[in-house]
């Protein structure tokens, strides 16, 4: 267990240590304390590719929030049998590899791919040009993470007593208000903690990006690889790596804070 | 209530039915007689399945690294996540907070980094590339989903059928041995299981720590989609589709309960 601890504290360490060596051209690191890998991220490009990584880490939450609702109140309220294979299906594209899940989607959204083919034998006579964009790395992520949300929020959701919302329908609410009024509010937990998990996990994707982002849609992920396996710069990638883990942090941070907060807007509403 | 409603239902087979639109894709296209990535339509062919079968470098990432490495790491993962997990269950002792949240570590860290920090760290001693290395790495990404499985079936085992145990003249360890062990064979099964999918899937942690002899399964579909390969790259995913597919339903038999994560 010990081992098992330092196979994955030592590891981290030399990685904020790296971060502060100097990087040497012949080398690779020099042991000498720097702040210029810091200093280098401050840099416009650095900037905007880390903005560009929050931006389609919110997206993606959100789809998957849009499209993950509706799912887990499905599955919360179903069957066994119908859960199992919704499970089963939810997660196929995680299990398989994120890979092949890109490749299905380079295949599909390709300029001669199977939906523009498609749309030719239909006699459409417009083309979607979405491959090696953001738009792509972000509809591949959400069918990646999809069940990341899905089933925090199913268990929030299975919680909450179905008499709850059969007060509120007999009240006269529509079935669109209560879901509004009564399941939004009380699967906030598990609302925080599936967008916890998508975020955190499309922030720090490489393959999706890599992939299906063209040289416009970098993300920090990918900068990190590509710092390491063709730049050779291992400092500057360490640097870029700990910048990631303290976005994840803070966004860890936020979440309990809110989570917290909700708690006690709860506690003092019922006195 | 609002679980009747058939809106609801097409609006969630929709999105089941878009989830593997990508996967089917790959597998329509693994089977079409031309060099081109399209769908097979008119003619079926196992041509690229031959192409597949011939190449060296997939046939040595499937039978020479992924499966060994996945077998290798989720033995390893399930015999300490097991052990960790009747720890954490059954001894009261110091520090039990602490290491159960080191054990779900490797959840909240993005396996590239876990990656990035096994390779640089190995690099260091030179051990960058080893198949050891690469065990390492999908040992840590198994160990939480073991332990998490293991804990949740420990905490549902009725103590009163220990107790009886005990009462019919059984020692502790005993009762625990011929009692618990046997309810709780199923979800550490169950754990292994996920342990060797998270390992065979797994592309983050061997993108970095991978060396030029040990290029796993996903690996070499990600350098090849590169290269614009051909539809070999549909086979070979549909190889991994397939293995990945008949884990799961092997393990999903085995618990008959809902997949907990």
């Amino acid at each position: 267990m010990l081992f098992l601890l330092a196979c994955l504290a030592i590891p981290l360490c030399n990685v904020v240590m790296l971060s502060f060596y100097r990087h040497s051209a012949n080398r690779i690191w020099v042991p000498q304390f720097t702040l210029d890998n810091y200093q280098a991220l401050s840099g416009i490009y650095f900037i905007s590719l880390g903005l560009r990584t929050l931006k389609v880490g919110v997206i993606t939450t959100c789809f998957c929030i849009l499209l993950g609702y509706p799912v887990a109140y499905y599955f919360a309220r179903a069957g066994r049998r119908a859960l199992v294979f919704g499970m089963f299906v939810l997660f196929m594209p995680l299990m398989v590899s994120a890979v092949v899940g890109a490749f299905g989607w380079i295949v599909i959204l390709g300029r001669n791919g199977i939906l523009n083919s498609a749309l030719k034998a239909l006699h459409f006579d417009f083309q979607v040009q979405i491959l090696y964009s953001e738009i792509a790395v972000v509809i591949a992520l959400v069918n990646l993470l999809l069940p990341m949300m899905v089933l925090p929020l199913m268990a929030s959701i299975e919680k909450i007593p179905r008499r709850l919302e059969e007060v509120a329908v007999n009240l006269g609410a529509s079935p669109l208000l209560t879901f509004w009024r009564v399941v939004i509010p009380l699967s906030m937990p598990g609302l925080i903690s599936g967008s916890l998990l998508c975020f955190t996990i499309a922030i720090s994707a490489v393959v999706t990006p890599r992939l299906l982002g063209g040289n416009g849609s970098r993300m920090i992920g990918t900068e990190i690889y590509e710092q390491v396996v063709t730049a050779y710069n291992w400092p500057f990638a360490s640097s870029l790596a700990v910048v990631l883990v303290a976005i994840i942090v803070f966004t860890l941070f936020v979440s309990f804070a809110a989570e917290r907060g909700r708690r006690q807007r709860a506690v003092r509403e019922r006195r | 209530m609002i679980s009747q409603g058939w809106l609801l239902k097409t609006v969630v087979f929709a999105i089941l039915g878009a989830i593997l639109v990508p996967l089917l894709a790959v597998i329509g296209v693994s089977f079409n007689p031309t060099s081109r990535f399209v769908l097979a339509t008119t003619a079926i062919s196992l041509r690229w399945y031959a192409e597949f079968w011939s190449r060296r470098e997939f046939i040595d990432a499937l039978f020479l690294v992924s499966l060994p490495l996945a077998i290798v790491s989720a033995m390893l993962a399930t015999v300490t996540g097991t052990l960790a997990a009747i720890a954490l269950v059954r001894f009261r002792m110091r520090g039990r907070d602490f290491l159960e949240t080191t054990f779900m570590i490797p959840i909240l860290i993005p396996s590239i980094l876990l990656g990035l920090a096994l390779y640089l760290f190995s690099a260091r001693l030179g051990l960058a590339g080893r198949f050891g290395t690469l065990v390492v790495g999908h040992m840590l990404i198994g160990i939480p989903f073991v332990v998490r499985v293991v804990v949740a079936a420990l905490v549902g085992v009725n103590p009163a059928l220990e107790e009886a145990a005990i009462s019919l003249g059984c020692t502790r360890v005993q009762a625990f041995r011929k009692v618990v062990i046997p309810l709780l064979r199923s979800s550490v099964l169950s754990g292994a299981i996920f342990a060797f999918i998270l390992s065979f899937s797994d592309v983050n942690v061997a993108l970095f720590v991978s060396g030029p002899t040990t290029n796993t399964m996903p690996l070499e579909i990600f350098s090849e989609i590169q290269w614009q390969g051909d539809p070999t790259i549909a086979a070979a995913s549909t190889v991994q589709i397939v293995v990945v597919t008949l884990l799961i339903l092997a393990a999903q038999r085995l618990t008959r309960a809902r997949i907990t994560f």
